[in-house]
């Protein structure tokens, strides 16, 4: 009895402390098992892709698979995965580097240089983001086809450089860069271009990491330019080849479609998840500064 | 990530600010290096961001398809996308996906973020899992909803079929198909979404919110008169962008349904993208594009001036 009141007391002053009260305590089993039910298809998607082909069309719902092959895993390797995820890795790695490095330069450019037509130039570059690209996508590659691009790195690298997310971070975070710093490197004689190389990358960690884990993922997952761009089944990104993986009757027996899909999804999904889970901090940082700190 | 970072058009804020930042004084020189910095940016982006849409506007009157020259046919193009019964259904289809997936992104993501910040026991982990879809790609949610909601033998009607419900074609009925792509649409934006509420929430000053304890305000008072009117600008930028992302849906259309069956699920995009890959018609494609340009340029000066109104 008194036990049981030490430990109710005990829960009380738990409670209090957090500044939580009983309804609390609902609110969380509900919350928690929407979070755990959200993540659901994911864990749907692993066990999948464990499972013998002839138990994954059944009636029967099995989360935990009772026998598990990695023959699907196999399978999903005899298309030239390999060769798609060494294409998807140029192609991300690349492209955000460039924009980066170019993202860098331009945002301290923009906001510890003087020069006529700066805040022109950064209104031209936020006015741009209302322009969906998915609409100037058509035009592009006519133009990439006529100058005989098609199929080729350049063509998937290239038109995913200007990405202003990139100007606008580095440009926030130099904004608020101590003026001290500058003024001592001018008393030394280092210039523009010594002072950022030098002194002002390398104390912008933080948004460098946070434009890179962001821009990758977005290069890594872009869909529709590299489908339109690569003609040539040896240049497709892993998104794009992957895709075609769905089971469609006439492509895949219907009976095994979906372990080998799911196989590929896993494969495609793993990189991008494990970035997220090391360097969440920087993706939420990243997108939330984006927005919202004007 | 779904959206593509679209949310950035609401920050121009800054754009205009004349000298903010700058090191030296008023007197200070100008330094002429600064468009050697920012053209190792502008040069990528004016030849792949700006001279496309160029480019996209001249195509658009003309007749082109890969092979073979351009063509001058005035509106034509424009005439017949007005006339083509497949363009109304794009348009009408991605107005249903709005109402649909803009209303379920923004409230979900609005409660999930509440409830995060409670910063319960595990919070962190419940953060994680509601961003963690945002970060993998179309081909990975296509893919998995389709399987998901398999009319036969999918996880979502086995469950439907617990509550006695019959198997919902999800993917395979002109009824259904466009809900069944919302669902992972929905799964698939929310992060973005919940991410800059959660932001917001944690913008707001705690004393203001103590301070409403302290006066008695229950939990419904306080997010209804003290967290919702601070909440107001993010949510009409939040709805913003989630209609603008959703006018531009594509990839899960493309590999979840093809935008069949008969369409019913189709959208501009992939409307645009049948148009010039399969038909090989880049200027009527083009046309059409600059058709969707001009409804997302409405919706997001609608947004400016309703936010410009308020201030």
């Amino acid at each position: 009895m008194t036990a049981q009141t030490t430990m109710l007391d005990r829960g009380k002053a738990w409670l209090e402390e957090r500044r939580l009260t009983a309804v609390d305590i609902p609110l969380w089993f509900i919350g928690m098992g929407i979070a755990i039910l959200w993540a659901l298809p994911f864990v749907w998607m692993v066990s999948t892709s464990f499972k013998y082909p002839e138990d994954v069309m059944t009636v029967d719902i099995e989360w935990l698979p009772h026998r598990v092959t990695v023959a699907n895993y196999l399978k999903v390797f005899e298309y030239p995965v390999v060769r798609w995820g060494i294409n998807s890795l140029i192609q991300a790695s690349v492209s955000t580097a460039l924009c980066v490095l170019a993202g860098a330069m331009a945002g301290y450019a923009l906001a510890r240089m003087r020069f006529p037509g700066r805040g022109l130039i950064f209104g031209i570059f936020l006015a741009s983001l209302m322009i969906p690209t998915e609409v100037s996508v058509i035009p592009m590659l006519l133009g990439i086809i006529k100058i005989g691009w098609a199929s080729t790195y350049q063509a998937l690298i290239l038109p995913t450089v200007g990405n202003v997310f990139s100007v606008y971070i580095f440009r926030q975070f130099f904004l608020t860069f101590p003026a001290e710093l500058e003024e001592a490197a001018r008393m030394d004689g280092a210039g523009h271009f010594r002072l950022f190389w030098l002194i002002a990358l390398p104390l912008a960690r933080a948004p460098t990491i946070a434009a890179s884990v962001i821009i990758f993922t977005l290069n890594w997952n872009n869909f529709l330019w590299p489908l339109l761009v690569t003609f040539d089944e040896s240049m497709k990104t892993l998104p794009v080849g992957i895709a075609a993986f769905t089971p469609v009757v006439g492509t895949h027996t219907q009976l095994e479609g979906y372990s080998v899909a799911m196989a590929g999804v896993t494969v495609l999904s793993l990189p991008s998840l494990l970035l997220f889970a090391v360097l969440q901090r920087y993706f939420i940082q990243g997108i939330s500064q984006g927005s919202l700190k004007q | 990530m779904a959206a593509g970072m679209p949310h950035l058009s609401m920050a121009r804020a800054n754009a205009g600010r004349p000298s903010a930042g700058s090191a030296g004084g008023e007197s200070a020189p100008t330094d002429w290096m600064g468009y050697l910095f920012v053209g190792l940016f502008a040069l990528p982006f004016f030849l792949f961001n700006i001279l496309p849409v160029l480019f996209g506007a001249y195509v658009a009157f003309t007749k082109w398809s890969i092979i073979g020259k351009p063509k001058w046919i005035g509106l034509a193009n424009f005439e017949a996308a007005f006339a083509d019964h497949w363009v109304a259904v794009a348009f009408h289809n991605v107005l249903l996906y709005g109402a649909i997936v803009v209303p379920g992104v923004t409230v979900l993501g609005l409660s999930f973020a509440l409830f995060v910040n409670q910063r319960y026991p595990l919070a962190a982990l419940a953060r994680t899992l509601f961003f963690a879809p945002n970060v993998v790609s179309a081909t990975v949610i296509g893919l998995v909803w389709v399987w998901l909601l398999d009319t036969q033998y999918g996880l979502v009607n086995h469950y439907v079929g617990l509550l006695g419900l019959g198997p919902v074609p999800w993917l395979t009925s002109t009824d259904w198909s466009l809900i069944g792509v919302s669902l992972a649409s929905i799964w698939w934006d929310l992060g973005l979404v919940f991410v800059l509420f959660l932001a917001a929430l944690q913008d707001i000053p705690r004393d203001i919110t103590e301070a409403a304890m302290v006066d008695g305000a229950d939990r419904v008072r306080r997010f209804w008169f003290v967290i919702l009117p601070h909440l107001r600008p993010v949510i009409s930028m939040v709805v913003t962008l989630q209609l603008i992302s959703t006018l531009r849906i594509f990839s899960q259309v493309y590999v979840m349904t093809n935008g069949g069956p008969a369409g019913s699920s189709s959208s501009p995009i992939y409307y645009i993208y049948n148009t010039a890959i399969v038909r090989s018609l880049f200027g009527y494609a083009s046309a059409i594009g600059m058709m969707l340009f001009a409804v997302i340029l409405v919706v997001t000066l609608l947004q400016r001036f309703a936010i410009r109104e308020r201030a």
